[in-house]
This record gives structure tokens, sequence and C-alpha cells, in this order.
């Protein structure tokens, strides 16, 4: 029983980190129709920022955190401008194949720059866990779940109580006729991808403490990303928050109750299964089959 | 394109080893493209003809690889309720077809279940079976030997029991079996796009509401396309298991799809020559960057070079080629044109 | 016409970098210098790269100075069998040393026995490496097998009764729990759960969770550096507090410290080198001169655990090409048998191991425990 009530404790720290990376690319999914590849990187580039800022500038925990996701937007900001802008109206397999590209070389970027030997962003938490009863959780953990809430509620705020976010609401119905009403379409796009990058980014920030930054961490967390945006529906920015928590859940309980080795296998059974059960994610409006 | 682009290229893949002299380290090279560049003329035939991205394509080829490798090596499988399985070697060859076979089933199974959606859906469906089946070849030790890799897979031996059999031992034996595998899958695919059915592929990849209308069975075209491209992958597999003589579950490492992927995208998806072209130059690319520069700096080349010749030619190389050829510019928006004629 | 003229200019840049040095020995070096293992194989090149220094500013083997042909091999089994095609046909490389993984090693070894050249693998621990019947294959680092046999002693000194495993799923990790489970229970030792975590995996929460509910003492777990960050400020959020030990050698028990901290304190590590007190080292004063070149270099000494095997590795090569008196593969395969010196970890000579008439050479290094205590290494009294 204890055992279950850790993993349940785990799931929800685990969710909310899953469910930061996950609503930053269903976002440029859902608004752009781009694949973004450079998801993974962008999470990097977070960690390492945060990285850069505490470690080599000497700045406050809490001051790095904003300073790391700023620089995350304008990142992303700059990938649309230069890459993304110009490629608009190619197909969907294109634009892919450019933020692969962009980020197989912003991988190897940050390897170059900064070497692979994992670093350690010191964290001003106390090491000792917070203890109720038979559970422990680290502060740490505990900080980067509410902030990872806060920043999806942030998220939240913006797309639906924004003018901007109105606008990001019509181009992703449908962006010809919001261009026609007078929305600028393509600042949106901009503003949509360097939004979901600083998701991205600000994922990479508050993980990077309580793991280890080092250049090959985007991988995985891509991945896990996709599973999320497909779990939760396409450009479906609840639906991924949800997907998050679910994903963790799966992975917690397969590892602590089937085999450990199966701990990444049940997150995608899982995907496998929804998808045939109700193919277009748990939370999606039906689209278009056909 | 003219006819004759496919046939001399050929002759001169045929002619390169004879150019090469013994460079054994360089006919490697060209193996293990001429084998990526088989995995990308598969997917080609999904993604090119039938519009449908499979990104956990490495699946099949990993299947392909472990299916040929355990015909060939034996196995002794526990599956529990006192059921053993007992397996004895049998030749190489026949793990080819076996692999071919079992990959092409796995592309019916993905195909039946999957194809009820499309689009990104099958995208994350095949992407997430990749992940399972890697991770069954990682943890299924008494069967795959997981992590400890299945080591000192035998060479392919052709031939008939009789008349005689010849391994393929040699860099060059294998590099002509390669060649000849490809060419194969090469001609299958043209056949393929060229008929009745390619025309129902393409179909559906224009206009889908269309294509039902004039009486097209959408779930039945794409399974069976998705069944020779498997197939195909797997042959691709089987040839990389025997040509390396080693495979670990990195065999179904995600980077390889994209490999694939990009093969196929910047060669020109949807043409015959696209994953061809593309292969040799994704293929090479790493081989001809390793001696001039460091290695971080190699694979941010690599990416670069990728967003450049997609800048240059957004429908790939091949297309781009086509229309310099035919002293056309590039048309403003090709989104919109109705999509080309098969290039061959 | 691309695809020809892209296969044309591959080839003439790969003709132009074989232009061969002929006054130099050339000594193969396959590492992962991307990828997920790039700053080991990294660490093991720069010591190499300090032991060929060492030897070439002494005057060199047989009257020529050596060079080292480093290249990546990406991580990847393919890439790594690839690279050693390279360096043996394109290089001409008489010897070669790597490469790092175990199943890196794995995939070059049918090259090894396809050329007839001798490979000296300084880290992979995979028993199959020296049992498959290879001749080729010299190997400095022990095999998990026999670092248990190593441990064996101290097991009952230690007071275990009942050991949980946690493992890398790879053979690395997998042939640690296998051979260490084998010696505890010979040992009368409990063995309860044996927990895997994939290569890569950033949150072993889950595994941890189920680790604190067992009733064992002792937890072994074997893993690279940048897991068991992790897995001790894990352990400490979800307030674990067996006693941990890890296997592997390839610990770094500086970057432990710097980056796992309080963490980390009273973790146990079995290594096979004792950079922190030189005075017991097997050779003291090469130990100190290595250590003073690599601060000297500017390199993290948390590397010196895993460089110390590149720098090794090539004085063993260096030694073989020396008593082999010519740089021909042939006889470098046959000299590696006589190699007899101290390296920086014991003495370094290679005893025949696997099928009879085609032994591989396993040499037999030093296994030493050590224990963090208060931010510091210490070796424990047992």
């Amino acid at each position: 029983m204890d055992q279950l009530i850790q993993h349940l404790v785990n799931t929800a720290i685990l969710g909310g980190t899953y469910a930061l990376l996950g609503i930053g690319l269903t976002l440029i999914f859902g608004i752009m129709n781009v694949v973004n590849f450079t998801h993974g990187a962008l999470y990097t580039v977070g960690a390492y920022l945060m990285y850069l800022a505490v470690a080599a500038l000497g700045l406050n925990f809490f001051l790095a955190l904003p300073v790391a996701i700023l620089g995350g937007l304008l990142f992303g900001a700059a990938i649309e401008i230069l890459l993304l802008r110009p490629f608009r109206g190619q197909d969907i397999d294109t634009t892919m194949l450019v933020m692969i590209g962009a980020g197989i070389a912003l991988q190897s970027g940050t390897l170059w720059i900064f070497g692979g030997v994992a670093k350690a962003i010191p964290s001003p938490f106390p090491e000792a866990p917070l203890q109720i009863g038979p559970v422990s959780v680290s502060w740490l953990r505990l900080f980067v779940l509410g902030a990872a809430l806060a920043l999806i509620g942030l998220a939240y705020a913006l797309i639906n109580r924004t003018k901007l976010g109105l606008a990001m609401r019509a181009a992703f119905q449908d962006a010809d006729t919001a261009a026609l009403m007078g929305v600028n379409v393509r600042r949106i796009y901009t503003a949509t991808f360097a939004m979901g990058s600083a998701l991205a980014a600000a994922a990479g920030a508050l993980l990077g403490p309580v793991y280890v930054v080092y250049p090959q961490m985007g991988g995985l967390a891509e991945l896990k990303a996709f599973a999320i945006v497909i779990l939760g529906g396409l450009g479906n920015v609840t639906g991924a928050a949800i997907g998050g928590f679910i994903l963790a859940l799966a992975e917690e309980l397969g590892a602590g109750y089937v085999s450990s080795g199966y701990r990444d296998a049940m997150g995608f059974l899982i995907i496998i299964a929804v998808l045939l059960y109700k193919p277009t994610g748990l939370f999606a409006k039906a689209e278009r089959i056909g | 394109m003219s006819r004759l682009l496919p046939l001399a290229l050929l002759a001169a893949l045929v002619a390169l080893p004879l150019a090469l002299g013994p460079s054994p380290y360089l006919l490697n090279a060209l193996i293990v493209t001429g084998i990526l560049t088989i995995g990308a003329l598969s997917l080609n035939l999904l993604l090119g003809f039938t519009g449908q991205l499979s990104l956990g394509h490495i699946a099949f080829f990993g299947i392909g690889a472990y299916v040929s490798a355990l015909t060939s090596l034996g196995f002794e499988v526990d599956l529990g309720f006192g059921y053993r399985i007992v397996h004895e070697p049998w030749p190489a060859a026949v793990g080819f077809g076996l692999a071919t076979l079992a990959a092409g089933a796995c592309g019916w199974l993905i195909g039946r279940l999957s194809f009820r959606v499309r689009g990104a859906y099958f995208v994350i469906v095949t992407i997430s079976f990749a992940e399972v089946v890697r991770l069954v070849a990682l943890n299924w030790v008494e069967l795959t030997q997981g992590p400890l890799a299945l080591t000192g897979i035998p060479a392919i031996t052709l031939g008939l029991p009789g008349i005689g059999t010849w391994t393929l031992r040699t860099k060059l034996q294998n590099y002509y079996l390669v060649l000849a595998v490809g060419t194969l899958c090469w001609l299958v695919v043209a056949r393929l796009v060229g008929s009745r059915f390619g025309r129902a592929m393409r179909g559906l990849k224009e206009n889908e509401s269309l294509a039902l209308s004039v009486g097209i069975n959408a779930t039945r075209t794409l399974t069976v396309a998705a069944v020779i491209s498997a197939a195909m992958a797997g042959a691709a597999g089987s040839l990389y298991a025997h040509y390396l003589r080693i495979i670990d579950p990195d065999v179904f490492a995600f980077t390889t799809t994209v490999s694939m992927v990009i093969m196929v995208v910047a060669g020109g998806k949807g043409t015959l020559m696209g994953p061809v072209v593309g292969g040799l130059i994704f293929g090479l690319l790493p081989v001809a960057l390793r001696p001039v520069m460091a290695p971080e700096a190699q694979w941010i080349v690599y990416g670069l070079v990728l967003i450049v010749i997609l800048f240059v030619m957004p429908r790939g190389i091949v297309p781009g080629l086509a229309d310099l050829v035919r002293r056309r510019p590039a048309r403003p928006a090709p989104v919109l044109e109705p999509s080309p004629v098969v290039q061959r | 016409m691309t695809g020809r003229f892209t296969l044309t200019t591959a080839i003439l840049l790969a003709l132009a970098a074989t232009g061969a040095r002929a006054d130099a020995i050339r000594i193969g070096v396959n590492e992962p210098l991307t990828g997920p293992f790039a700053a080991s194989g990294t660490y093991v090149v720069n010591g190499a790269r300090i032991a060929a220094d060492e030897i070439n500013a002494r005057g060199g083997v047989l009257g020529k100075k050596i060079e080292l042909v480093v290249e990546d091999n990406k991580s990847n089994p393919t890439e790594a069998a690839a690279v050693a095609e390279k360096l043996i046909t394109s290089d001409k490389t008489p010897v070669l040393m790597g490469a790092w993984g175990s199943s890196l090693t794995l995939a070059v070894m049918p090259k090894l026995a396809d050329y007839e050249v001798p490979m000296l693998v300084e880290t992979s621990s995979s028993g199959k490496i020296t049992t498959s019947g290879n001749p080729f294959v010299f190997r400095i680092s022990p095999p998990s097998a026999l670092e248990a046999e190593t441990f064996a002693p101290m097991v009952a000194k230690l007071g275990m009764k009942k050991v949980d495993f946690l493992v890398l799923n790879n053979d690395f990790g997998r042939g640690a729990a296998t051979d260490f489970g084998k010696m505890l229970k010979d040992k009368g030792v409990q063995v309860g759960l044996v927990e895997i975590m994939d290569q890569g995996a950033q949150d072993m929460s889950a595994q941890l969770a189920k680790l604190k509910a067992s009733d064992s003492d002792t937890i072994m777990v074997t893993s690279a550096v940048d897991q068991l960050v992790l897995l001790f400020k894990q352990m400490a959020a979800l307030g674990l507090k067996k006693r941990v030990i890890t296997t592997g050698g390839s610990q770094n028990p500086d970057q432990i410290i710097a980056q796992a901290g309080s963490a980390a304190d009273g973790t146990m590590h079995l290594t096979t080198f004792l950079p922190w007190i030189p005075e017991k080292t097997p050779d003291p004063k090469a130990t100190e001169t290595f250590i003073a070149e690599w601060k000297r270099r500017g390199y993290e000494f948390a590397g010196v655990t895993e460089s110390f095997r590149g720098y090794d590795g090539i004085r063993a090569i260096a030694h073989a090409i020396e008593r082999a008196g010519k740089p021909e593969p042939a006889a470098i395969a046959k000299a590696f048998w006589s190699v007899d010196f101290t390296g920086l970890n014991g003495p370094i000579r290679f005893a025949k191991s696997g099928p009879a008439g085609r032994e591989s050479g396993q040499s037999k290094p030093d296994v030493y425990l050590i224990e963090i205590k208060d931010g510091r290494v210490v070796v424990p009294t047992l």
C-alpha cells in the first residue's frame, strides 16, 4: 500500500513536467501544422541556458528561470522566422524535415559548445525530502510541479483570455479566413512557435536541476512529448495536459508492478490501445478521416 | 528525366568497385548505404506514393534482421505452461525469405490496425510500434539475447543442394548482392506504381473522397502498400544482419528511420529515383565529411546540408533537377500544383 | 548525376586522407566521440594522447614516433565496425584500441578476425568479449565475473544478507547482475529484486519506490556516472537509505560528489583506479605523473577514472610493438602475450581466456572498494 501511494505521488510530480512538454508541442502542431522536431533540442537549450545563468553568471535560481524561458522564446522566434517562414505553404513532410535538420544541428551544436560531460545545476532547496507518513517528496520536485502547473495555467489563460489567444484560435480553425478577417497570420505563427519553444525551454530549465544536463537529454523527452500529444488529441491543450499525467501513471505503475524493463513500453502500448479504441486521441473532436 | 538515367546509374554502380579498386572501407560504406537505400525505397512506397508517413519504419527493418538472424542461428525458448520451442539453425537464405515474410506480415497487421486513422496518427502508431518492438528485443533475453547482441550470424549462402553452394563472405560479393536486391526492389516499386494499383494509391493520396467514389477500396489499397513496403524493409534488415554478422536492439534506433526519411524527402518523395539519389548522398555524406572536420561539426553540417537542399529544391533533388533540365523556372506555389507525374 | 558526383567527391576526400605518413607507427583508436557515450570516449582518447606524447618524448617505439589515428564510432555498433574497417584497410594501422562499450567492441570483433589485426580493449566489461574465441582481442578492463570474484572476500566483512540489483538494460548492467548474483548466492547471500533501467532514462523513481519497499539491506547498482548522479539524488528524494554499492568502473566518483552532493554520502563504489590516493596504487610515480599531466592540460579531474584506461591501453600497445620488433599485425598479436609491465591499476599481463586454440587475452587489474564520506573519497576499513 505504501508503495502504491509513493507511486501515485511520483505520478503527480512526473506528470506535471510531461504535461508541460506536451503542451508546447501540441500548440505548434495544432496551429501551424508543423511536426516540431526541434522540441527536444529546445528543451535541451532551456536546460543549458539555466545552467549558464546559474553556474556561469551566478544568477539567483528563481531569477535564472525566467531568463532561460525568455531565451527559449527568442530562440523559437528566430527558428520560426529563419527556417519556417520561407517554407510556409510547403507540405508537412518538408517542414518536418527542415525541423529534423535544425534539430540535428542544434543538438550537435550544444555538444560542440558544452562537451558531452553532464552538468549539474545547483538548487536552493534542501536535500532532505518532505516526509508525510510513508511517502517522501523532494522539495525541488514539489517546486517543479508547482511551477509547471503555473506555466500551464498561464498558457491556458493566454490562449483563452487574450486577443493574441483569440487570433491563435482563429488561425487554428482556418488560417485563410482568419487572414481575411485581418489577423496577421505570419505574426501569429511566430508568436505560437515562440510560445511553444518557451514552454519546451521551461520544461528543460525546470527539469535540468532535478536531473542532469547533457546534449542528448532532448531525444527521449521529444519522443514522450509526441506520445502525450497524440494521447490528448492534436492541438488540444487540455488533452495534452491530461495525456501527460496518463503517460506518467502508465510508466509508474508499469515499472512498479509489471516489469521495469518495459517501463517505457507501457506508454506506447497505451497509445496504441487508445488509438485503436478512439483513433483521434482521448480528448479531440473527430478529425477528418479519409 | 529520361528512362536512361536509372540504367546509367545502375551501370555506374555495377562498374564502381572496379574503379574503386581494393578499398574495403569505401565498399563497406557503399554496402551499408545500399542497405539503407533499400529501406528508403520501401519507405518511399508508403510516404511518397500513398502519403502515409511510417516513422516506425525501422521496426520492419529490425524485425527482418532478427527473424533472419534467429532462423540461421537457431534458438530455444520457453513459452511457459510447459511449452518449449526449439529451433535448429536453417540456411541464411531461408532466413532472408522468412524475414521478408515476417516483416510483410507485421506490415499487414499495422495496416489493418492503423489505417482507420491517417496522417499524424498513423505516424504515432508506427513510432509506438517500433518502440514496443525495440523494447521486446531488449527485454526478451531468452530469445534475442537482449542487449548481449546476437553474434556469429552466418553469411548468406546462395545455391541449391546438389548443384553447389556459394557463400557470400567478401565485401565485393555482398556489394553485388545488395545491388541486386536493391535493383529488384526498385523494379517492383516501378512496376507497382505504373500499374492500376499504383493509380489507386496516388488517387488516394491526391483526393481520398474522389478515389472512394470511383470504387477504390482505401483500407485494402493502403494495407497492400504497407505489406509490400514492410517486406522490402525486412529484406533490407536481413541483408544488414548477414552482412554485419552481429545485431543488437540498437538496430531499432529511431535515428535510422530519420535517416531513411531524409533520404526519401530530400531525394524527392513520390519519384522513383528520389530515394536512390537521396540515399547515395546522405548515406555517403558522413563518409565524405569524416576526414575533413571534427565529429560534432560533421553532424552540424549534415543538418545544414539537409536544410539547404530543401531551401533550394523544396520538393527534393530529383524533381528539382528535373525542373532545371526542362529549363522551367520553379513555379511560385508548388502546393497548388497537381501532383507531378511519376518521374522515371 | 548528383549521386555520382557526390560519390566521386567522397572517394577523393577519403583518398586524400589516406596519404599515409610512412615514418610513424600508426595506432588506430576507435572510440565514441559523439552520441550518448561521447563524454567517456573523449576522456579515453585524451588519456591515450597523453600516453602517446609521453612515449614520443622518450624517443618513440622502435626508433619511430607513434601516431594515433582517432576515429569517432558515434556510440553506434554499425559505425564502430565501419570505423575498424577504415582504420585497418585505409589507414593501415597494424593495431587498434577500442571501442569503449561492449556492444561497440562486439561489433568490431568480426572485423579483427577477418583482417587478423589485434585490438586492445580498454573499457568493455561483457564476458562474451573474451570467451567467444577471438584470438585478436586483448582486454585490460575487468569483465564483471572477474570484478565479482575480486569483491567476494569483502561480502562477509560488509555483513550483507540480502541484495537487490538495479542495473542498466544492456550487457554491462545485466552481465553484472548475473555475475554478482551468482557470486553472492555462492557466499550464502540472498538475491532479491533485479530491477532494470534503460540507458538514458532520467527518472528511476518507480524502480526506486519498489526497491524502497523491499526487505534487502544492500542495493548493487551498475550504470555510468550520469545516471548514478540521478539515482543518488532520487534515492535521497525518496528517503531510501540502504547501503548502495556500484560496480562497473565507470563511476567517476568526483563527478558524483560534485553533482549529487550530500545525496552521494555513504555510497560505496567498486573502482579499478585510485587517483585520490596515488600512494596506494601499484605504480605511485606513474599515477602522479599521469594525473599531473592530465591537470596541466586543463582536463576535468573527474575524467581520470575513465582516461587512465586509454593511457594504459596505449602503453600496453607500445610494449607489444616494441616486443614484436616490427609494426605488423601478426607480430604484434603474438607479442601481446609477452607484454608484462605495471599499469596504473595493477600488472598488465594477458592470460588465456576462451575456447582452446583461439584464446583471447585477459589482464587482471586490481579492484578497489571506495566510499564517499562527507564529500571525499575514502577507502573503508573492513
